[in-house]
């Protein structure tokens, strides 16, 4: 048994870490990617009011704040037993449009591009935002940072703070929308859809049109047949803020539709003694280990899979993208319905298509003449004492559970973070990635790190949430060991 | 001149919390001041959650940086308090995004982009020992290094303990 670890080397404790075992032919045995613990959480969080919490979980995290500030409002209004009014649910709701648009860019241009833009075997010290720039001008350099302040400045103004929002109130919102901020965000919103279109042209010209990447992406390299998950709205189309949690099968049957709420019904976790971070899984469907198929539990939650749960996009030109992703695929029409897709690297084409979407409703809100009435508030008149709360974050299905006594004091707390979702599918990715590179003892190691990197990169995990971080592009060494343990050879990167 | 002090961390994560802790105690010092008498030298304390081209973002502007932020090297003890330019950069804990890329690369892009930055950047690491555990209160030897911490970037930045520009 020989084992091949890649380590980041900055950091001596807290780090990520991915082990490959192999068994005696010196073939992938098994992956498995660990990050280190983050201790004590729920305990940080008992005993204190509920209504803290909003201002509380969006400091777990400094990149998707607004995901859990959302989550945890929407578990408010439940525990509070207050329904917002409908100005409110639009206002958080825009607020989302605006922070998906900056996350979705940041990935493209910042993490997920470069292993196309670049190339996917191109020194590590090129494939980043600035090697990415340089290929397509600096002017799209400044559009990128401008997308991130316009859209940072709509978050700020109607959240009352950046980075870490504190607009949310159990049952709703703490300051309504005036006409002059509604015009600005509606230009905002203009911006952003030619923007979101400017970057699916890119990635026509620069990864469709080659075919050396096309075939990358449609080759079986990542590919998983597993369920998938996203939430819906009552037509069967994605929304990132509200509606039901929807899984289909591998073959894109619906297997179960659900409220937020009802999770516990349908998610197990998985305790596994080599790591920390516990695997939800469909419990209804059963574990069967990091195996993908129809009877095996694993699912993801990611752009790919909430375009592959829908039937259609909920704006128009979101759709034309849509369907000609699916349509490249050759995924057939079943009962109205896309096949799903299962090659993960389409999931940074789903991104797109995503930001375009988040672009589009953006603009539909702050066209919708309800968005700047002052009804903005149901005061609560009652604690209900159980509150369950769900967003789409960019990285998953995130849902806040929390438990208070008759006072409002929080006697639980749990969280299922986008992240964690896909912690059985990135372990997947990565031995798949693993098992093409090494075999029969021979390890191809140039590219290695890369394409490993690559498979955890699509699914643009946010380690600080789950547990901590592992950094997006990561020094790393790759220790490989003979069967008795001992280091017989090291593949390092500064 | 416009300096900006960062302190750079997450609030709720035990000692990851240290830079953020060290510009509020620096904020009360100084008072949230905007330009002194007659000069235009001013300073702004800010508190950045996120490395990357967020902490970019912070800088614009201004011509002097100084970042604080809790460290993991293992070489030093606990509370030790370390300045270093970006070019020795061996890493503190925040100053990478997850998200999107390194501080060294972010300044790059805003180079690049003709961004206004700062000409002179300095960052204060302070040796962490738990950064994995939820809460608000540093450990003992990180709680020490906060007074001193604080007077070594005032010292450097040329104010007396009053926070006149001297």
């Amino acid at each position: 048994m020989k084992n091949i670890s890649i380590d980041p080397i900055t950091r001596l404790e807290g780090h990520g870490k991915i082990e490959i075992f192999l068994n005696d032919e010196g073939d992938v045995a098994n992956t498995y990617f660990q990050v280190p613990e983050l201790r004590g959480f729920e305990r940080f969080c008992v005993g204190r009011q509920a209504e803290d919490m909003p201002v509380i979980t969006n400091r777990i995290c400094g990149v998707c704040p607004e995901a859990h500030h959302m989550a945890s409002v929407k578990a408010l209004d439940m525990l509070f037993g207050a329904e917002p009014p409908p100005a409110a649910k639009k206002i958080r709701e825009l607020l989302y449009m605006a922070f998906y648009v900056t996350d979705h860019t940041t990935h493209f241009y910042a993490l997920g591009g470069p292993d196309f833009i670049i190339g996917p075997d191109a020194p590590a010290s090129e494939r980043n935002i600035l090697g990415v720039i340089r290929k397509v001008g600096l002017d799209i350099g400044k559009q990128v940072i401008d997308c991130r302040s316009r859209n940072h400045h709509v978050i700020e103004k109607l959240g009352g703070r950046g980075v870490h929002l504190a607009g949310g109130l159990p049952g709703g919102w703490s300051k309504s929308v005036s006409e002059d901020e509604r015009k600005e965000i509606e230009e905002v919103a203009k911006k952003n859809i030619d923007f979101a279109l400017f970057s699916l042209k890119i990635f026509d010209d620069i990864v469709l049109k080659n075919q050396q990447y096309l075939e990358l992406v449609t080759s079986d390299v990542y590919l998983h047949k597993t369920y998938y998950m996203g939430t819906v709205d009552d037509k069967n189309r994605v929304n990132f803020y509200d509606g039901m949690i929807r899984i289909v099968d591998p073959e894109g049957k619906e297997f179960v539709k659900y409220p937020a709420a009802d999770y516990m019904q349908h998610i197990a976790e998985r305790v596994e003694p080599w790591t920390y971070l516990k695997f939800p899984y469909l419990k209804n469907v059963g574990w069967k280990g990091l195996e993908d198929g129809m009877d095996s539990g694993v699912y993801i939650a990611t752009p790919l899979s909430r375009l592959n749960v829908s039937d259609s996009m909920a704006t128009p030109l979101a759709q034309e993208h849509f369907e000609r992703m699916f349509e490249t695929f050759g995924s057939r029409k079943i009962d109205g319905r896309y096949q799903p897709i299962h090659h993960r690297l389409a999931t940074h084409w789903a991104r797109l298509i995503e930001l375009l979407y988040a672009s589009e409703r953006m603009l539909e809100l702050a066209q919708d003449p309800e968005i700047t009435s002052p009804d903005v508030r149901r005061i609560p008149q009652q604690i209900v004492g159980v509150g369950i709360g769900s967003v789409e974050a960019p990285r998953g299905t995130l849902t806040h559970h929390y438990v208070s006594d008759e006072r409002g004091v929080l006697t639980s707390v749990n969280l299922i973070v986008g992240t964690t979702n896909n912690y059985a599918p990135m372990s997947m990715s990565i031995r798949r990635a693993a098992e093409k590179l090494i075999s029969r003892g021979k390890i191809a190691e140039e590219g290695m790190l890369n394409r490993i990197e690559m498979a955890f990169r699509l699914y643009d995990p946010c380690l600080s949430c789950a547990t901590h971080f592992l950094p997006g592009q990561m020094p790393m060494k790759v220790i490989i060991r003979n069967s008795s343990s001992e280091i017989i050879r090291t593949v390092q990167r500064d | 001149m416009k300096t900006v002090i960062i302190g750079l961390g997450n609030p709720i994560l035990t000692d990851d919390s240290v830079g953020i802790r060290v510009s509020r105690a620096i904020r009360q010092r100084l008072g949230q001041r905007g330009e002194a008498d007659g000069r235009n030298d001013t300073v702004d304390i800010k508190e950045v959650y996120a490395g990357g081209i967020r902490l970019m973002d912070a800088m614009t502007g201004y011509d002097r940086a100084c970042i604080v932020d809790a460290m993991m090297t293992g070489r030093s003890r606990p509370g030790a308090v370390t300045e270093f330019d970006p070019d020795e950069l061996c890493g503190t804990r925040n100053m990478m995004c997850t998200h999107d890329t390194n501080l060294s690369t972010a300044l790059e892009l805003g180079r690049m982009l003709n961004m206004h930055l700062p000409s002179t950047i300095k960052i204060w690491g302070i040796e962490a020992s738990d950064v994995t555990s939820f809460s608000e209160q540093l450990t003992d030897e990180i709680e020490r290094a906060v007074p001193v911490a604080v007077n070594a970037i005032l010292g450097e930045l040329n104010f007396d303990a009053q926070g006149e520009i001297s």
